[in-house]
Protein backbone atom coordinates (compact mmCIF):
# COMPACT_ATOMS: atom_id res chain seq x y z
CA UNK A 1 0.00 0.00 0.00
CA UNK A 2 1.54 3.71 -1.15
CA UNK A 3 1.54 5.30 2.20
CA UNK A 4 2.60 8.38 0.94
CA UNK A 5 -0.34 9.16 -1.16
CA UNK A 6 -1.62 12.46 0.19
CA UNK A 7 -5.54 10.90 0.22
CA UNK A 8 -4.64 7.77 2.46
CA UNK A 9 -2.05 9.67 4.21
CA UNK A 10 -4.98 11.83 5.25
CA UNK A 11 -7.61 9.00 6.12
CA UNK A 12 -4.83 7.46 7.98
CA UNK A 13 -4.12 10.12 10.01
CA UNK A 14 -7.75 10.40 11.06
CA UNK A 15 -8.03 6.63 12.13
CA UNK A 16 -5.03 7.32 14.10
CA UNK A 17 -6.44 10.07 15.88
CA UNK A 18 -9.43 8.22 16.42
CA UNK A 19 -7.88 5.19 17.94
CA UNK A 20 -5.47 7.28 19.99
CA UNK A 21 -8.67 9.11 21.17
CA UNK A 22 -10.92 6.00 22.36
CA UNK A 23 -7.78 4.31 23.82
CA UNK A 24 -7.17 7.17 26.13
CA UNK A 25 -10.52 7.64 26.76
CA UNK A 26 -10.66 4.04 27.39
CA UNK A 27 -7.72 4.41 29.94
CA UNK A 28 -9.09 7.55 31.51
CA UNK A 29 -12.46 5.10 32.69
CA UNK A 30 -9.80 2.25 33.79
CA UNK A 31 -7.90 4.72 35.52
CA UNK A 32 -11.06 5.99 37.39
CA UNK A 33 -12.29 2.43 38.72
CA UNK A 34 -8.69 1.61 39.34
CA UNK A 35 -8.18 4.51 41.33
CA UNK A 36 -11.36 3.74 43.18
CA UNK A 37 -10.59 0.44 43.81
CA UNK A 38 -7.42 1.08 45.06
CA UNK A 39 -8.09 3.59 47.06
CA UNK A 40 -10.10 1.25 48.17
CA UNK A 41 -7.86 -1.42 48.82
CA UNK A 42 -5.71 1.13 50.72
CA UNK A 43 -8.24 1.81 53.02
CA UNK A 44 -9.49 -1.26 53.85
CA UNK A 45 -12.48 -1.06 51.99
CA UNK A 46 -13.71 -3.30 49.03
CA UNK A 47 -14.63 -0.03 46.86
CA UNK A 48 -17.68 -0.26 43.61
CA UNK A 49 -17.66 -3.91 42.48
CA UNK A 50 -21.54 -4.28 41.49
CA UNK A 51 -21.87 -2.72 37.94
CA UNK A 52 -20.79 -5.32 35.36
CA UNK A 53 -18.23 -8.00 36.47
CA UNK A 54 -16.06 -6.70 39.43
CA UNK A 55 -17.28 -2.71 38.97
CA UNK A 56 -15.57 -2.83 34.90
CA UNK A 57 -18.88 -0.91 34.20
CA UNK A 58 -18.88 1.64 37.38
CA UNK A 59 -17.22 4.37 34.93
CA UNK A 60 -20.02 4.43 32.31
CA UNK A 61 -22.69 3.80 34.75
CA UNK A 62 -21.33 7.06 36.37
CA UNK A 63 -20.72 8.58 33.03
CA UNK A 64 -24.65 8.32 32.51
CA UNK A 65 -25.71 9.39 36.03
CA UNK A 66 -23.50 12.34 35.53
CA UNK A 67 -24.85 13.48 31.71
CA UNK A 68 -28.20 12.94 33.27
CA UNK A 69 -28.24 15.67 35.74
CA UNK A 70 -29.63 19.40 35.24
CA UNK A 71 -26.88 21.82 33.46
CA UNK A 72 -26.71 24.38 35.93
CA UNK A 73 -25.41 27.97 35.47
CA UNK A 74 -25.06 29.97 38.52
CA UNK A 75 -27.24 33.29 37.94
CA UNK A 76 -24.49 36.08 37.83
CA UNK A 77 -21.53 34.22 36.72
CA UNK A 78 -20.23 35.16 32.62
CA UNK A 79 -21.98 32.82 31.14
CA UNK A 80 -19.73 32.76 27.92
CA UNK A 81 -16.16 32.48 29.88
CA UNK A 82 -18.14 29.69 32.02
CA UNK A 83 -19.01 27.84 28.90
CA UNK A 84 -15.78 28.47 27.32
CA UNK A 85 -13.04 27.23 30.41
CA UNK A 86 -14.00 23.21 30.48
CA UNK A 87 -13.62 22.98 26.51
CA UNK A 88 -10.13 24.95 26.85
CA UNK A 89 -9.29 22.77 29.73
CA UNK A 90 -9.93 19.15 28.21
CA UNK A 91 -8.87 20.25 24.23
CA UNK A 92 -5.83 21.30 25.39
CA UNK A 93 -5.68 18.13 27.36
CA UNK A 94 -6.04 15.86 24.97
CA UNK A 95 -4.16 18.17 22.31
CA UNK A 96 -0.40 16.72 23.94
CA UNK A 97 -1.70 12.96 22.96
CA UNK A 98 -0.56 13.34 18.94
CA UNK A 99 3.24 13.35 19.64
CA UNK A 100 3.81 10.21 21.55
CA UNK A 101 5.09 6.97 20.02
CA UNK A 102 2.69 4.07 21.24
CA UNK A 103 5.08 1.76 19.65
CA UNK A 104 7.98 0.82 17.33
CA UNK A 105 7.24 0.37 13.13
CA UNK A 106 4.92 -2.28 13.04
CA UNK A 107 4.51 -4.60 10.21
CA UNK A 108 1.27 -6.42 9.47
CA UNK A 109 0.10 -8.43 6.61
CA UNK A 110 -1.79 -6.80 3.59
CA UNK A 111 -1.07 -3.39 5.56
CA UNK A 112 2.74 -3.20 5.01
CA UNK A 113 4.70 -1.70 7.96
CA UNK A 114 4.35 1.62 9.74
CA UNK A 115 5.21 3.84 13.04
CA UNK A 116 2.84 3.82 15.77
CA UNK A 117 2.29 7.66 16.04
CA UNK A 118 0.18 10.01 14.85
CA UNK A 119 2.86 12.95 14.19
CA UNK A 120 6.49 13.50 14.30
CA UNK A 121 7.74 16.92 14.30
CA UNK A 122 11.07 18.74 15.13
CA UNK A 123 9.41 20.65 17.96
CA UNK A 124 7.64 18.15 19.76
CA UNK A 125 8.45 18.23 23.53
CA UNK A 126 8.29 22.60 22.73
CA UNK A 127 4.69 21.74 21.68
CA UNK A 128 3.77 19.32 24.56
CA UNK A 129 4.78 21.93 27.36
CA UNK A 130 3.00 24.70 25.11
CA UNK A 131 -0.37 23.18 25.06
CA UNK A 132 0.05 22.23 28.55
CA UNK A 133 0.96 25.75 29.36
CA UNK A 134 -2.12 26.90 27.81
CA UNK A 135 -4.47 24.38 30.22
CA UNK A 136 -3.83 26.86 32.98
CA UNK A 137 -6.70 29.22 31.59
CA UNK A 138 -9.33 26.23 31.84
CA UNK A 139 -8.92 26.37 35.66
CA UNK A 140 -8.45 29.80 35.93
CA UNK A 141 -11.03 31.14 34.03
CA UNK A 142 -13.37 28.83 35.46
CA UNK A 143 -12.76 30.07 38.70
CA UNK A 144 -13.42 33.66 37.50
CA UNK A 145 -16.09 32.92 35.54
CA UNK A 146 -18.45 31.35 38.31
CA UNK A 147 -18.20 34.21 40.72
CA UNK A 148 -18.00 32.24 43.93
CA UNK A 149 -15.54 32.96 46.27
CA UNK A 150 -14.41 29.36 46.57
CA UNK A 151 -14.01 28.93 42.71
CA UNK A 152 -11.65 32.06 42.38
CA UNK A 153 -9.75 31.33 45.19
CA UNK A 154 -9.40 27.76 43.26
CA UNK A 155 -8.66 29.48 39.97
CA UNK A 156 -6.13 32.06 41.96
CA UNK A 157 -4.53 29.07 43.54
CA UNK A 158 -3.90 26.96 40.51
CA UNK A 159 -2.55 29.50 38.23
CA UNK A 160 -0.23 30.74 40.84
CA UNK A 161 0.79 27.12 41.42
CA UNK A 162 0.98 25.88 37.36
CA UNK A 163 3.11 28.69 36.68
CA UNK A 164 5.28 28.08 39.55
CA UNK A 165 5.78 24.53 38.62
CA UNK A 166 5.79 24.92 34.81
CA UNK A 167 9.18 26.24 35.47
CA UNK A 168 10.67 23.46 37.25
CA UNK A 169 8.96 21.24 34.92
CA UNK A 170 10.55 22.34 31.69
CA UNK A 171 13.97 23.02 33.36
CA UNK A 172 13.90 19.33 34.43
CA UNK A 173 13.39 17.80 31.09
CA UNK A 174 16.31 19.89 29.86
CA UNK A 175 19.18 17.32 30.92
CA UNK A 176 17.41 15.00 28.49
CA UNK A 177 17.58 17.23 25.57
CA UNK A 178 21.17 17.76 26.17
CA UNK A 179 21.88 14.52 26.18
CA UNK A 180 19.98 13.40 22.98
CA UNK A 181 20.33 16.70 21.07
CA UNK A 182 16.82 17.49 19.84
CA UNK A 183 13.75 17.94 20.96
CA UNK A 184 11.98 15.68 18.85
CA UNK A 185 10.25 12.70 21.04
CA UNK A 186 10.30 9.79 18.70
CA UNK A 187 14.02 10.29 17.87
CA UNK A 188 14.47 10.23 21.96
CA UNK A 189 12.42 7.27 22.35
CA UNK A 190 14.77 5.53 19.74
CA UNK A 191 17.72 6.50 21.11
CA UNK A 192 16.98 4.72 23.99
CA UNK A 193 17.23 1.55 22.21
CA UNK A 194 20.35 0.44 22.56
CA UNK A 195 21.16 -2.11 25.52
CA UNK A 196 18.66 -4.90 25.02
CA UNK A 197 15.95 -2.03 24.80
CA UNK A 198 17.22 -0.90 28.57
CA UNK A 199 19.39 1.98 27.41
CA UNK A 200 16.76 4.41 29.62
CA UNK A 201 17.10 8.22 30.29
CA UNK A 202 16.78 7.70 33.65
CA UNK A 203 19.90 5.78 34.36
CA UNK A 204 21.87 9.10 33.52
CA UNK A 205 19.31 11.63 34.46
CA UNK A 206 18.22 10.23 38.09
CA UNK A 207 17.81 13.43 39.55
CA UNK A 208 16.14 15.32 36.30
CA UNK A 209 13.55 12.37 36.54
CA UNK A 210 12.50 13.04 40.24
CA UNK A 211 11.89 16.34 39.54
CA UNK A 212 9.99 15.89 36.99
CA UNK A 213 7.48 13.40 38.27
CA UNK A 214 6.97 16.22 41.60
CA UNK A 215 7.03 19.04 39.03
CA UNK A 216 4.24 16.46 36.73
CA UNK A 217 2.07 15.90 40.15
CA UNK A 218 1.98 19.44 40.75
CA UNK A 219 1.09 20.64 37.19
CA UNK A 220 -1.98 17.99 37.26
CA UNK A 221 -3.03 19.13 40.83
CA UNK A 222 -2.83 16.20 42.19
CA UNK A 223 -2.47 14.97 46.07
CA UNK A 224 -0.61 16.12 47.72
CA UNK A 225 -0.35 19.58 45.34
CA UNK A 226 -4.07 19.37 45.06
CA UNK A 227 -4.71 22.80 46.08
CA UNK A 228 -7.03 24.21 43.59
CA UNK A 229 -9.25 21.99 44.86
CA UNK A 230 -9.25 21.27 48.15
CA UNK A 231 -12.31 20.05 49.78
CA UNK A 232 -11.89 21.01 53.59
CA UNK A 233 -11.18 24.58 52.75
CA UNK A 234 -12.49 25.38 49.08
CA UNK A 235 -15.49 22.84 48.72
CA UNK A 236 -14.48 21.74 45.71
CA UNK A 237 -12.22 24.62 44.19
CA UNK A 238 -12.43 25.40 40.31
CA UNK A 239 -15.58 23.32 39.57
CA UNK A 240 -17.83 24.31 42.85
CA UNK A 241 -20.61 25.68 39.91
CA UNK A 242 -20.06 22.91 37.35
CA UNK A 243 -22.29 20.34 37.17
CA UNK A 244 -23.05 17.43 34.32
CA UNK A 245 -21.56 17.56 31.41
CA UNK A 246 -19.16 20.57 32.22
CA UNK A 247 -17.86 18.79 35.36
CA UNK A 248 -17.60 15.74 33.51
CA UNK A 249 -14.99 17.76 30.85
CA UNK A 250 -13.14 19.23 34.38
CA UNK A 251 -13.13 15.82 35.39
CA UNK A 252 -11.95 13.88 32.04
CA UNK A 253 -9.29 16.61 31.74
CA UNK A 254 -7.78 16.27 34.96
CA UNK A 255 -7.34 12.13 34.10
CA UNK A 256 -6.24 12.75 30.89
CA UNK A 257 -3.54 15.18 32.31
CA UNK A 258 -2.87 12.19 34.27
CA UNK A 259 -1.94 10.20 31.28
CA UNK A 260 -0.49 12.79 29.16
CA UNK A 261 1.95 13.35 31.75
CA UNK A 262 2.61 9.52 32.39
CA UNK A 263 3.14 9.16 28.71
CA UNK A 264 5.98 12.01 28.65
CA UNK A 265 8.15 10.83 31.47
CA UNK A 266 7.79 7.43 29.69
CA UNK A 267 9.09 8.45 26.43
CA UNK A 268 11.37 10.60 27.91
CA UNK A 269 13.17 8.65 30.90
CA UNK A 270 11.44 5.44 31.07
CA UNK A 271 12.36 4.33 27.20
CA UNK A 272 9.22 4.96 25.89
CA UNK A 273 8.01 1.22 24.13
CA UNK A 274 11.77 0.05 24.80
CA UNK A 275 12.38 -3.02 26.60
CA UNK A 276 14.07 -6.35 26.13
CA UNK A 277 12.56 -8.17 23.36
CA UNK A 278 11.30 -5.38 21.40
CA UNK A 279 13.64 -5.99 18.37
CA UNK A 280 12.39 -9.01 17.82
CA UNK A 281 8.83 -8.86 18.70
CA UNK A 282 7.60 -5.06 17.77
CA UNK A 283 4.61 -5.49 18.94
CA UNK A 284 5.85 -6.22 22.51
CA UNK A 285 6.73 -2.79 22.60
CA UNK A 286 3.14 -1.37 23.07
CA UNK A 287 2.69 -3.73 25.57
CA UNK A 288 5.62 -2.04 27.62
CA UNK A 289 4.71 1.61 26.80
CA UNK A 290 0.87 1.19 28.23
CA UNK A 291 2.60 -1.21 31.61
CA UNK A 292 5.03 1.73 32.06
CA UNK A 293 1.81 4.25 31.77
CA UNK A 294 0.09 2.04 34.06
CA UNK A 295 2.85 2.26 36.48
CA UNK A 296 2.87 6.04 36.67
CA UNK A 297 -0.90 6.11 37.28
CA UNK A 298 -0.83 3.39 39.75
CA UNK A 299 1.49 5.64 41.99
CA UNK A 300 -0.71 8.50 41.54
CA UNK A 301 -3.24 6.50 43.04
CA UNK A 302 -0.73 5.35 46.18
CA UNK A 303 0.28 8.90 46.38
CA UNK A 304 -3.17 9.98 46.72
CA UNK A 305 -3.83 7.77 49.23
CA UNK A 306 -0.69 7.99 51.31
CA UNK A 307 0.17 11.47 51.16
CA UNK A 308 -1.48 14.64 53.31
CA UNK A 309 -1.87 17.96 51.34
CA UNK A 310 0.62 20.66 51.06
CA UNK A 311 0.01 24.39 52.67
CA UNK A 312 -0.18 26.70 49.98
CA UNK A 313 2.81 29.04 51.44
CA UNK A 314 4.38 25.32 51.73
CA UNK A 315 4.02 24.05 48.07
CA UNK A 316 5.37 27.87 46.64
CA UNK A 317 8.79 27.80 48.82
CA UNK A 318 8.81 23.80 48.16
CA UNK A 319 8.42 25.20 44.35
CA UNK A 320 10.87 28.10 44.09
CA UNK A 321 13.18 27.34 46.65
CA UNK A 322 14.14 23.54 46.66
CA UNK A 323 12.52 22.25 42.98
CA UNK A 324 13.70 25.25 40.72
CA UNK A 325 17.72 25.74 41.96
CA UNK A 326 17.81 21.40 41.59
CA UNK A 327 16.31 21.57 38.17
CA UNK A 328 19.34 24.10 37.63
CA UNK A 329 22.14 22.06 39.16
CA UNK A 330 20.78 19.06 37.21
CA UNK A 331 21.21 21.36 34.12
CA UNK A 332 24.81 22.18 35.03
CA UNK A 333 25.80 18.78 36.33
CA UNK A 334 24.31 17.30 32.72
CA UNK A 335 26.34 19.94 31.13
CA UNK A 336 29.41 19.60 32.58
CA UNK A 337 29.61 15.74 32.42
CA UNK A 338 28.60 15.57 28.63
CA UNK A 339 31.65 18.00 28.07
CA UNK A 340 33.90 16.31 30.12
CA UNK A 341 33.14 12.61 29.01
CA UNK A 342 31.15 12.51 25.72
CA UNK A 343 32.74 14.76 23.57
CA UNK B 1 -4.32 22.74 1.49
CA UNK B 2 -1.80 25.04 3.61
CA UNK B 3 -3.57 28.58 2.15
CA UNK B 4 -6.67 27.24 3.15
CA UNK B 5 -5.40 26.78 6.84
CA UNK B 6 -3.61 30.17 6.41
CA UNK B 7 -6.68 31.97 5.40
CA UNK B 8 -8.63 30.26 8.41
CA UNK B 9 -6.36 30.99 10.66
CA UNK B 10 -5.12 34.63 9.47
CA UNK B 11 -9.41 35.22 10.04
CA UNK B 12 -9.53 34.06 13.29
CA UNK B 13 -6.33 36.48 14.10
CA UNK B 14 -8.41 39.82 12.56
CA UNK B 15 -11.43 38.55 14.35
CA UNK B 16 -9.66 37.94 18.04
CA UNK B 17 -7.75 41.43 17.40
CA UNK B 18 -11.05 43.44 16.44
CA UNK B 19 -12.64 41.60 19.25
CA UNK B 20 -9.82 42.29 21.45
CA UNK B 21 -9.82 46.37 21.04
CA UNK B 22 -13.72 46.78 20.70
CA UNK B 23 -14.64 44.77 24.43
CA UNK B 24 -15.01 46.94 27.32
CA UNK B 25 -14.20 44.12 29.71
CA UNK B 26 -10.62 43.90 30.28
CA UNK B 27 -11.14 39.40 30.33
CA UNK B 28 -12.93 39.25 26.83
CA UNK B 29 -10.15 41.39 25.38
CA UNK B 30 -7.05 39.33 27.03
CA UNK B 31 -9.12 35.80 25.82
CA UNK B 32 -9.33 37.78 22.75
CA UNK B 33 -5.88 38.51 22.26
CA UNK B 34 -4.88 34.65 23.42
CA UNK B 35 -6.97 33.65 20.28
CA UNK B 36 -4.52 36.20 18.40
CA UNK B 37 -1.41 34.38 19.68
CA UNK B 38 -2.14 30.91 19.61
CA UNK B 39 -3.42 31.52 15.69
CA UNK B 40 -0.49 33.79 14.69
CA UNK B 41 1.52 30.32 15.95
CA UNK B 42 -0.66 28.68 13.44
CA UNK B 43 0.33 30.49 10.71
CA UNK B 44 3.54 30.56 11.40
CA UNK B 45 3.60 26.54 11.36
CA UNK B 46 2.49 26.74 7.97
CA UNK B 47 5.20 28.65 7.10
CA UNK B 48 7.70 25.73 8.26
CA UNK B 49 8.64 27.89 11.04
CA UNK B 50 7.87 25.45 13.79
CA UNK B 51 10.13 26.72 16.53
CA UNK B 52 8.84 30.09 16.14
CA UNK B 53 5.52 28.39 17.17
CA UNK B 54 5.76 26.71 19.45
CA UNK B 55 7.95 29.29 21.46
CA UNK B 56 4.75 32.21 20.61
CA UNK B 57 2.62 29.38 22.41
CA UNK B 58 4.51 29.41 25.36
CA UNK B 59 5.98 32.47 26.14
CA UNK B 60 2.84 34.84 24.96
CA UNK B 61 0.03 32.50 25.30
CA UNK B 62 1.53 30.57 27.94
CA UNK B 63 3.13 32.67 30.54
CA UNK B 64 2.54 36.54 29.74
CA UNK B 65 -1.58 36.34 29.13
CA UNK B 66 -1.50 34.18 32.05
CA UNK B 67 0.05 36.93 33.87
CA UNK B 68 -2.27 39.73 32.68
CA UNK B 69 -5.62 37.01 33.47
CA UNK B 70 -3.79 37.01 36.95
CA UNK B 71 -3.86 40.64 37.63
CA UNK B 72 -7.29 40.82 35.82
CA UNK B 73 -8.89 38.19 38.39
CA UNK B 74 -7.15 39.64 41.18
CA UNK B 75 -8.29 42.93 40.78
CA UNK B 76 -11.81 41.94 40.00
CA UNK B 77 -12.07 44.81 37.53
CA UNK B 78 -15.40 43.47 36.12
CA UNK B 79 -17.99 45.66 37.89
CA UNK B 80 -16.42 48.84 36.39
CA UNK B 81 -18.74 51.34 35.26
CA UNK B 82 -18.27 51.85 31.08
CA UNK B 83 -16.37 54.90 30.94
CA UNK B 84 -17.16 57.80 29.01
CA UNK B 85 -15.12 57.78 25.80
CA UNK B 86 -12.05 59.85 25.81
CA UNK B 87 -9.31 61.08 23.52
CA UNK B 88 -11.70 61.27 21.19
CA UNK B 89 -9.73 62.57 18.84
CA UNK B 90 -7.62 59.71 18.78
CA UNK B 91 -10.55 58.01 16.82
CA UNK B 92 -10.30 59.78 13.52
CA UNK B 93 -6.32 59.54 13.95
CA UNK B 94 -6.48 55.77 13.95
CA UNK B 95 -8.56 54.91 11.31
CA UNK B 96 -6.03 57.30 9.34
CA UNK B 97 -3.38 55.24 10.14
CA UNK B 98 -4.95 52.08 9.42
CA UNK B 99 -6.04 53.19 5.35
CA UNK B 100 -2.36 53.95 5.24
CA UNK B 101 -1.77 50.47 6.37
CA UNK B 102 -3.87 49.13 4.08
CA UNK B 103 -2.52 51.16 1.10
CA UNK B 104 0.70 49.94 2.07
CA UNK B 105 0.02 46.53 2.13
CA UNK B 106 -1.91 46.93 -0.92
CA UNK B 107 1.19 49.02 -2.90
CA UNK B 108 3.71 45.84 -2.46
CA UNK B 109 0.84 43.22 -2.84
CA UNK B 110 0.83 45.36 -6.52
CA UNK B 111 3.99 47.25 -7.22
CA UNK B 112 6.46 44.86 -5.95
CA UNK B 113 6.03 41.81 -8.70
CA UNK B 114 8.07 38.88 -7.64
CA UNK B 115 9.83 39.62 -4.29
CA UNK B 116 13.50 37.74 -4.22
CA UNK B 117 13.62 34.79 -1.97
CA UNK B 118 15.77 33.88 1.21
CA UNK B 119 18.29 32.40 0.21
CA UNK B 120 19.47 28.83 1.58
CA UNK B 121 17.66 25.46 2.22
CA UNK B 122 13.92 27.05 3.24
CA UNK B 123 12.85 24.13 4.91
CA UNK B 124 15.73 23.81 7.25
CA UNK B 125 15.91 27.81 8.42
CA UNK B 126 12.74 27.20 10.82
CA UNK B 127 14.04 24.28 12.86
CA UNK B 128 15.40 24.06 16.27
CA UNK B 129 19.31 23.41 15.41
CA UNK B 130 19.73 26.38 12.78
CA UNK B 131 17.89 28.59 15.11
CA UNK B 132 20.13 27.83 17.68
CA UNK B 133 23.06 28.00 15.37
CA UNK B 134 22.24 31.08 14.44
CA UNK B 135 21.33 32.58 17.89
CA UNK B 136 24.33 31.35 19.71
CA UNK B 137 27.39 31.68 16.59
CA UNK B 138 26.46 34.98 14.17
CA UNK B 139 23.82 36.73 16.51
CA UNK B 140 26.04 35.63 19.80
CA UNK B 141 26.41 39.78 20.79
CA UNK B 142 22.61 40.69 19.94
CA UNK B 143 21.58 37.78 22.04
CA UNK B 144 23.48 38.47 25.07
CA UNK B 145 22.64 42.07 24.76
CA UNK B 146 18.98 41.22 24.79
CA UNK B 147 19.42 39.21 28.13
CA UNK B 148 20.92 41.56 29.92
CA UNK B 149 18.09 43.55 29.23
CA UNK B 150 15.86 41.06 30.61
CA UNK B 151 18.28 40.55 33.44
CA UNK B 152 17.65 44.42 33.59
CA UNK B 153 14.17 44.78 33.73
CA UNK B 154 13.69 41.72 36.47
CA UNK B 155 16.36 43.97 38.96
CA UNK B 156 14.09 46.89 37.94
CA UNK B 157 11.16 45.19 39.13
CA UNK B 158 12.49 43.87 42.52
CA UNK B 159 13.76 46.93 43.58
CA UNK B 160 10.61 48.96 42.91
CA UNK B 161 8.34 46.01 44.71
CA UNK B 162 10.38 46.11 47.55
CA UNK B 163 10.14 49.76 47.89
CA UNK B 164 6.56 50.44 48.07
CA UNK B 165 5.97 46.93 49.72
CA UNK B 166 5.13 47.58 53.58
CA UNK B 167 6.23 43.86 54.73
CA UNK B 168 10.45 43.06 53.54
CA UNK B 169 10.32 40.34 51.22
CA UNK B 170 11.45 38.03 54.04
CA UNK B 171 8.21 38.53 55.88
CA UNK B 172 6.40 35.59 56.19
CA UNK B 173 2.26 35.18 55.23
CA UNK B 174 0.54 32.87 57.79
CA UNK B 175 -2.83 31.84 56.21
CA UNK B 176 -5.43 32.46 59.20
CA UNK B 177 -3.57 35.40 60.40
CA UNK B 178 -2.44 36.96 56.79
CA UNK B 179 -0.40 40.18 57.70
CA UNK B 180 -2.16 43.69 55.82
CA UNK B 181 -1.18 45.10 53.22
CA UNK B 182 -0.57 48.73 52.78
CA UNK B 183 -3.48 50.13 51.19
CA UNK B 184 -6.07 48.18 53.45
CA UNK B 185 -4.46 50.02 56.62
CA UNK B 186 -5.72 53.37 57.39
CA UNK B 187 -2.71 55.97 57.78
CA UNK B 188 -4.47 58.10 60.44
CA UNK B 189 -4.31 54.77 62.89
CA UNK B 190 -0.85 53.90 62.57
CA UNK B 191 0.74 57.33 62.30
CA UNK B 192 3.88 56.54 59.94
CA UNK B 193 3.59 53.42 57.42
CA UNK B 194 7.67 52.66 57.46
CA UNK B 195 7.17 51.52 61.32
CA UNK B 196 5.32 48.17 60.42
CA UNK B 197 8.29 47.00 58.51
CA UNK B 198 9.34 44.17 59.88
CA UNK B 199 11.48 40.68 59.51
CA UNK B 200 8.75 38.24 60.18
CA UNK B 201 4.76 37.78 60.94
CA UNK B 202 4.71 37.99 64.43
CA UNK B 203 6.89 41.13 64.42
CA UNK B 204 4.48 42.81 61.97
CA UNK B 205 1.55 41.71 64.00
CA UNK B 206 3.38 43.20 67.25
CA UNK B 207 4.46 46.40 65.73
CA UNK B 208 0.66 47.02 64.60
CA UNK B 209 -1.05 45.82 67.80
CA UNK B 210 -3.14 42.51 66.15
CA UNK B 211 -3.38 39.48 67.81
CA UNK B 212 -2.24 36.02 66.68
CA UNK B 213 -3.79 33.12 67.10
CA UNK B 214 -0.67 30.68 68.90
CA UNK B 215 -0.87 28.01 66.70
CA UNK B 216 -0.08 29.76 64.06
CA UNK B 217 3.23 30.59 65.60
CA UNK B 218 5.88 28.24 64.68
CA UNK B 219 4.61 26.49 61.66
CA UNK B 220 6.99 28.05 59.16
Amino acid sequence: MDWNNQYIHSVVLIVAITVAFLTIMLLVAATVLAERRVLALIQGRLGPNRVGFGGVLQPFADFIKTMMKEDLVPDQSTKFVFMLAPMIAVVTAIMAIIVYPFGPVITLPFLGSFPLRIAQFDVALLYVLGVTSVGVYGIALAGWSSNNKYSLMGGLRSSAQMISYELALGLSLIGVILLSGTLDIYRIVEQQSGWFGMNWNIFYQPLGFILYLIAAIAETNRVPFDLPEAETELVAGFHTEYSSIKFLLFFNAEYINMITVSMLATTLFLGGWNGPGVAQIPLLGVVYFFAKILFFLFLYIWLRGTLPRFRFDQLMDFGWKVLLPAAILNIVLTATFQFLFMK
Amino acid sequence: MSTLLFIVFAGIAIGCAIAMVSQSNPLYSAISLIGVFVSLASIYVTLAAPFIAAVQVIVYAGAIMVLVIFVIMLLNVEQLEPRRKRLKFLVPLAIGMAALLLAETAFILYSVQSPERAGGNLSNVGLTHSIGEGLFTRYLLPFEVTSVLLLMAIVGAMSLARRTAILSATARVVPGAQVLAAHTLDPRAIGNLRAVESETTDEAAQLMGVEIASDDKGRD
